[in-house]
């Protein structure tokens, strides 16, 4: 097995590095595409046969035998990763075109060669059966993700972004060390299966959280969410729609891993309230902070944030839903996660190009600068508004679909008079997010496609090259099938949620098929209704006066475009409620009340996340203070060096004669 | 067959007199004659037949707009049973899909008002995003409620069971009527939180963003509206019937009253809010909401033990 990957991988980095500057994009594709194809077959024989897929068995050195095997779990996620990547690399072609002369061969090659790496180590992690391979796949994962973040490693902020990024990730790898060094030291194993037995015999609840906190630093959980807005905005698009359309669902992969092996009912219970609270948190904080944020990419990157938390919402139902024996609220909370997760990776992905488009044009991602791209980019503009309604969770698309499935398990566990206050809180929390979400998505929509341009740029966009459309072509016609066509688009969904948290397929199904299919007619008619009227509507008017003019002013005719409602000022609202979650750095200021002429003024505001302030706190200071003092030690001559040796040397001796270590 | 049917037939019926209560109501605590009770539905007669102005700045989204708005209205509005009569469609799990087409009907205005460039109607759009975002988990928390009580998740399932409630359910049910009927006031644009006759705060809410449709688009608009009254108003008397006698035949006529007197009423005795206090006053709703459903959890759990 190993020579043989290690060929493949040998073979791929030197084709990358061999080719042509313009051709190494497709050698990357053809790596990709082969990656996908494999993993979704192997995917779909996972999900089709009745066990799971055994890839390979080997030991290793550190935690004893492990394996690489794709059961129902693994394959869903695989099949997310394939669709998502393809989608990306193809997108790539266009968006990396631009960099071709500013950047040698050697750049491009690198920055290939981290693409096909991650979505090889991604694969790789959602099929590993934990201990090593499973450590060094996330590692690789992290460090391909860190080398793709750093594509415009000439601008400071990117590095910034990066660096936070990888010590975040190590954070967060660490707490993944000491879990699964925990469950090795116990029980010999450091598998996830290992998992179950290690629980059984020992307190489950602190290795749970500290794996639930090791995962979340890569999902983006709060309070460890502050390195998605700094890493989106430096990432090129394609990275950004690969890393939050994806990526960061290994995280949420893993707490289910774990969460699976959980048996005994009290432990599931506390953890689904965790699990459960963490989302509400998320999904609340991350979407409050996308309505006021003023960039694209960070808008888009808190709005993953705010998924994730939905995701988690639905998990929590349903571990809560397992614990108190309540079979159904269990299906309908894990489907709804589940489904959640392959609806956002889609939409997010596409969200993401279409940013990457008007980067591409306007060389900006702040919205104040855009203002009606739709005339310009209107293919753009229309895939958009299909990502838009999705990620709004609106009706007929697939985002409400999986939303209505975390609804319904809520909704039972209402009725059937258990658990209610949770499910309550849950729902209170699922329909702020539901409204909060429209509003900053119809501020991202409405400030960049519609409207007057607000700046002179505007006018020289055009539409992008018919790649990048194919490419975000891919995930739109998907959200199309998943929210036309839902009740077939489930059931692979409902048969990995019945092995993950322990259900019945055939119960859930009978209970989601006459929803989603009447839920199917209702879309395919609401879409049959709409194309109705405005038939009508054109036939009525053929006939008549249909004249056009300046959008009405009030009486005002020297209208200009810097009139329009802005970014900022479409989100006042909140903003006024939302203090306390936000720090607000103003610079300039405002005109007087007492200035009768006003002279000119400049003023700018923009958002911090108040949790940022955790990062920059007295200890990031302190951190900072210790590490000056150690560099003093660094003082570039070798004989201080040697001594510093000689001293560890002698240390560990007077150590080891004290019997101390 | 006939039952949906007539059911449809009542909710066209309620939808299209409660402007005509409204305006009569309004009329005679003012001491006017008052417009003809129909005088609405002809106004849209005239919109019908009347060409179009369309905004050089808008595209097809902006064409596109009303009809999304009135079909997604249409679409909730015939998920709604009147008392004992069924509706045209039901599934389990519809009370969410009703909140989420009402949603489907603002994001397509908000869109359309911002197609449009103009700085009014960005801000009747930025408001009515804000007031929708903080209006949906009281909708869901009553909704909630509803389902606690009965134990099913689609309005008609809902209401065919709560007639054999336990009668100290049924205060909560009158309680949840009035959050319905207060939840209708934002909804559809009403005095306290918005006016229709917009005197000014720069034209408020839901009027600016139409400043810009004319003819068959502002029609369909008017009618998507009304629609979306009759949704929450049928609820609302549904919730408040059980109290009494659950039939259509009270049902019907109650949703009218109700809305049209407690809209008229409300519109003649006060003035609106200033819009800095509506966040307030849509986060009270939400709270009353919560209330309702507390007080109807610890009933609930009463009786249990009795």
């Amino acid at each position: 097995m190993y020579p043989y990957l290690i060929l493949f991988a040998a073979i791929a980095v030197a084709a990358l590095f061999a080719a042509p500057k313009r051709h190494k994009v497709w050698v990357a594709a053809a790596i990709v595409v082969l990656l996908s194809a494999a993993a979704a077959a192997v995917a779909v024989e996972a999900l089709c046969g009745r066990q799971e897929v055994v890839l390979a068995e080997f030991a290793t050195g550190m935690f004893g035998a492990e394996r690489l095997a794709v059961d129902r779990l693994s394959a869903l996620f695989l099949l997310i990763i394939a669709v998502a990547s393809v989608a990306t690399v193809i997108y790539s072609k266009g968006y990396v075109e631009h960099y071709l002369e500013r950047s040698s061969s050697a750049h491009i090659a690198l920055h290939y060669t981290s693409l096909v790496t991650l979505v090889g180590s991604m694969m790789t992690v959602v099929m590993s059966s934990g201990g090593f391979s499973f450590l060094m796949s996330w590692e690789l994962m992290t460090i391909a993700s860190f080398l793709l973040i750093l594509f415009e490693a000439e601008r400071r902020e990117v590095r910034r972004a990066a660096l936070n990024y990888l010590v975040m990730m190590h954070i967060g790898f660490i707490f993944l060390v000491i879990g699964f060094v925990a469950v090795y030291s116990a029980t010999g194993l450091a598998s996830f299966g290992a998992l179950s037995d290690y629980f059984s015999r020992h307190a489950p609840l602190p290795v749970v959280v500290v794996f639930i906190v090791g995962f979340g630093m890569k999902a983006g959980m709060f309070p460890m969410h502050v390195w998605l807005p700094e890493a989106h905005p430096a990432a090129p698009s394609h990275v950004s729609a690969i890393m939050s359309g994806v990526m960061i669902k290994t995280g949420i992969y893993g707490i289910l891993r774990v969460a699976a092996e959980i048996e005994s009912v009290q432990t599931l219970y506390v953890v689904g309230i965790i699990i459960l609270f963490a989302g509400i948190v998320t999904g609340v904080w991350g979407v409050i902070l996308a309505a006021v944020e003023n960039d694209m990419k960070r808008l888009l990157a808190y709005s993953s944030i705010e998924n994730i938390g939905v995701i988690l919402i639905g998990m929590g139902i349903a571990y809560i839903g397992r614990a108190a024996d309540n079979d159904l609220v269990a299906m309908c909370g894990m489907c709804g996660a589940l489904l959640h997760a392959v609806n956002h990776s889609l939409f997010k992905t596409l969200l993401f190009f279409g940013a990457g488009n008007i980067y591409s044009k306007m060389h900006s991602t702040s919205l104040d600068k855009m203002g009606g791209l739709s005339r310009h980019m209107p293919v753009t503009a229309l895939l958009m508004i299909v990502a838009t309604v999705a990620i709004c969770a609106l009706p007929p698309l697939n985002g409400f679909v999986s939303e209505l499935l975390i609804y319904l398990g809520m909704f039972n566990g209402v009725g059937e008079g258990r658990e209610v206050l949770y499910s309550v809180a849950a729902i209170v929390a699922l329909s702020l997010i539901g409204g909060v979400v429209v509003l900053a998505f119809t501020k991202l929509y409405g400030i960049v496609f519609l409207g007057s341009p607000r700046s002179t740029h505007v006018a020289e966009t055009s539409e992008v090259d018919n790649c990048r459309i194919a490419a975000m072509a891919l995930p739109a016609a998907m959200i199309l099938a998943i929210g036309l066509l839902p009740q077939y688009a489930v059931r692979p969904v409902v048969e990995v949620a019945a092995d993950t948290i322990g259900g019945d397929y055939a119960i859930a199904m009978a209970h989601f098929t006459p929803v989603l299919s009447t839920l199917s007619a209702i879309g395919i008619s609401l879409l049959a209704v709409v194309a109705l009227l405005y038939i009508l509507k054109r036939r009525a008017q053929a006939g008549r006066t249909v004249s056009s003019s300046p959008t009405w002013g009030c009486g005002f005719t020297a209208l200009n475009t810097r009139m329009q409602y802005t970014g900022e000022s479409y989100s006042e609202g909140l903003e006024n409620i939302a203090t306390s979650l936000t720090q607000n750095r103003v610079d300039g200021r405002t005109i007087d009340k007492s200035e009768i002429f006003p002279s000119q003024h400049r003023y700018d505001v923009s958002h911090k996340d108040k949790i940022d302030r955790l990062f920059a706190a007295w200890w990031v200071e302190a951190m900072h203070r210790i590490n000056v003092g150690v560099m003093r030690l660094r003082t570039g001559k070798i004989n201080h060096y040697i001594m510093y040796a000689l001293a560890l040397l002698a240390a560990v001796m007077v150590l080891t004669l004290l019997n101390l270590l | 067959m006939g039952a949906k049917l007539l059911n449809t037939l009542l909710m066209l019926l309620v939808a299209l007199t409660i402007t005509g209560v409204i305006n009569r109501t309004r009329a005679v605590l003012a001491g006017r004659k008052g417009l003809r009770f129909f005088q609405h539905v002809m106004d849209i007669g005239v919109l019908l037949r009347k060409g179009a102005v369309y905004s050089e700045v808008t595209g097809i989204l902006f064409r596109i707009a009303p009809c999304v708005y009135l079909g997604a209205s249409l679409m909730a509005f015939l998920f709604v049973p009147v008392a004992d009569l069924d509706p045209l469609l039901s599934f389990h799990g519809d009370v969410v899909l009703v909140a989420y087409l009402l949603a489907l009907s603002r994001v397509a205005l908000i869109l359309a008002a911002m197609d449009t460039g103009s700085s009014f109607e960005g801000m009747g759009a930025s408001r009515e995003a804000l007031y929708g975002a903080l209006i949906e988990p009281a909708i869901m928390l009553a909704m909630a409620t509803l389902a606690m009580f009965c134990g099913y998740s689609s309005l008609a399932d809902i209401f065919s069971t709560a007639r054999s409630l336990d009668v100290n359910l049924t205060i909560v049910m009158l309680l949840l009527g009035y959050v319905f009927i207060k939840i209708m006031f934002v909804e559809a644009g009403r005095v306290p939180v918005d006016d229709p006759r917009t005197h000014l705060e720069l034209t408020m809410v839901h009027e600016v963003m139409c400043l810009d449709f004319s003819g068959i688009d502002l029609a369909m608009i008017h009618i998507g509206g009304w629609l979306k009254n009759a949704v929450m108003a049928v609820i609302a008397a549904d919730a408040v019937a059980v109290a009494f006698c659950f039939r259509w035949e009270l049902a019907a006529p109650l949703a009218v009253v109700l809305a049209g007197l407690s809209v008229g009423i409300t519109e003649s005795l006060r003035a609106r809010n200033k819009l800095a206090r509506n966040t307030t006053y849509i986060l009270t709703i939400t709270a009353m909401s919560a209330l309702v459903l507390f007080i109807g959890y610890l009933l609930l759990k009463n009786i249990e033990i009795v």
